[in-house]
């Protein structure tokens, strides 16, 4: 199996990306293609030389994190995300991996492999920790931030079958709203929910404090309220951190227990919460693999991203979304 | 000013221009493409986002490319287009012909 990467994308590039595609060659057994600008890209090489496994493929172009995603994509054919992006559609690579700027990754994704018929939008769905389980899934974390109802029922239907493809038996979906009850939510959630509500699998609406419990194993919203969710999420916990390791270090009693609870607690926040876990959400709704990497993933990070996209190409879960939108179309056309 | 094209068919009319933005967009926006009307209004009517209509413009180029050789959008022009008759004009205009 052969990865595309992005070699240029990320704050943390190129050196962090090389080294986790290099690690991800050893660790998973997979061969990587790593496109960026050669000479920047081959310093990170042992010996400035690509290792079994490993090609360089030589772009002259980058999009930058600030950079318009849309037209980026259309103007800088030479951009290594694009052309990583163009190796997959034509079938040199299996899956494409990046960790730069999220748009022009999805839009990379979106306009060189096309959509999956049926699929109206795309939509990443991003692992969400829970402490002491697996990761459940928050769909969409912002590919389409204007949603119309229709699109968020396909998000649920495609995120289920991501799901599945994970390894989740029957996976249960929620819609994430300002209250549990049928009637909540403004008019997208409640269309939303009546066109969720015949399926069994549909538990009903969830809250945001819901959001890192495990129930459901799927939580779907719009792009927009997505995003949002996830940011806060990422702020409270930097917060909560912030403190616990502040209150560790206000006397010298909190900070002679801190010297034994603290190293826990920093394995226990590498081990459920750290996004570098999880390593990329992926892109639901193109017509191949597309794994985007949050922006200042590390080596790890790539690592788990590429694992997953290795995951996503041994499940089949482009044809088995294919499976789930026609499933979805049928239902609505009986 | 519209790049330079070089017509290597017959012209390009108004109606088969509205014709191929309405097709695109309905498979591009997975819609009925009778919604698709020349008032219609990318944003508010259709719910096409910035990257439907990338879409619909590289469907455009491709498809008017085999045509019409040169045919391209200017990146630049695509904010100013809110509605299809905006699209069909434009796309008109620049391939030399009379607006819709």
């Amino acid at each position: 199996m052969r990865i595309a990467v992005d070699a240029m994308g990320g704050d943390r590039a190129p050196g962090e990306i090389v080294a986790g595609a290099l690690a991800a060659v050893e660790q998973l057994g997979v061969e990587v293609l790593l496109f960026g600008r050669e000479d920047v890209v081959r310093a990170e090489l042992p010996d400035g030389k690509a290792p079994d496994g490993v090609e360089l493929v030589a772009c002259s172009e980058v999009i930058e994190m600030h950079d318009e995603p849309g037209v980026s994509v259309r103007t800088r054919k030479d951009a290594s995300v694009v052309r990583a992006a163009e190796s997959v559609r034509d079938g040199r690579a299996d899956a494409l991996v990046g960790a730069g700027n999220t748009g022009a990754t999805m839009a990379s994704a979106l306009l060189r492999f096309g959509r999956i018929r049926g699929a109206a939008r795309p939509a990443i769905a991003v692992p969400i920790p829970v402490p002491f389980a697996t990761p459940h899934l928050l769909v969409d974390g912002g590919a389409t931030t204007d949603a119309r109802p229709e699109w968020l029922v396909q998000f649920a239907f495609m995120a289920r079958t991501f799901a599945e493809v994970r390894g989740v038996s029957e996976p249960t979906v929620g819609l994430l709203s300002n209250g549990e009850e049928a009637g909540k939510g403004d008019e997208l959630r409640k269309q939303v929910f009546a066109q969720l509500e015949p399926q069994p699998w549909f538990v009903g609406n969830v809250e945001g404090r819901d959001l890192m419990t495990g129930r459901p194993d799927v939580i779907v919203t719009d792009g927009f309220t997505g995003n949002v969710a996830l940011k806060t999420i990422e702020g409270a916990l930097r917060a909560a951190a912030g403190l616990v390791f502040g209150i560790l270090d206000s006397t010298p009693e909190a900070r002679a227990a801190g010297e034994v609870v603290t190293p826990m607690l920093l394995q226990g926040v590498t081990d459920y919460l750290d996004p570098d876990t999880v390593g990329g959400a992926a892109l639901l709704g193109v017509d191949g693999v597309c794994v985007i990497s949050h922006g200042s993933s590390s080596a790890r990070a790539m690592v788990n991203a590429i694992g997953l996209a290795v995951e996503c190409v041994k499940g089949g879960v482009v044809d088995r979304l294919k499976q789930a939108v026609a499933q979805r179309e049928a239902s609505d056309a009986r | 000013m519209p790049a330079e094209t070089h017509s290597t068919h017959d012209p390009v009319t108004a109606d088969e221009v509205f014709a191929m933005v309405r097709s695109n967009l309905a498979e591009i926006l997975e819609i009925d493409d009778q919604q698709i009307t020349l008032d219609s209004k990318f944003a508010e009517d259709l719910d096409a986002d910035s990257l439907a209509l990338i879409e619909l413009v590289e469907a455009l180029e491709e498809e008017l490319g085999e045509r019409t050789v040169g045919f391209s959008v200017d990146d630049e022009d695509l904010g100013d287009l809110a509605t299809v008759r905006d699209a069909v004009d434009y796309v008109v205009l620049r391939l030399g012909g009379a607006a819709a």
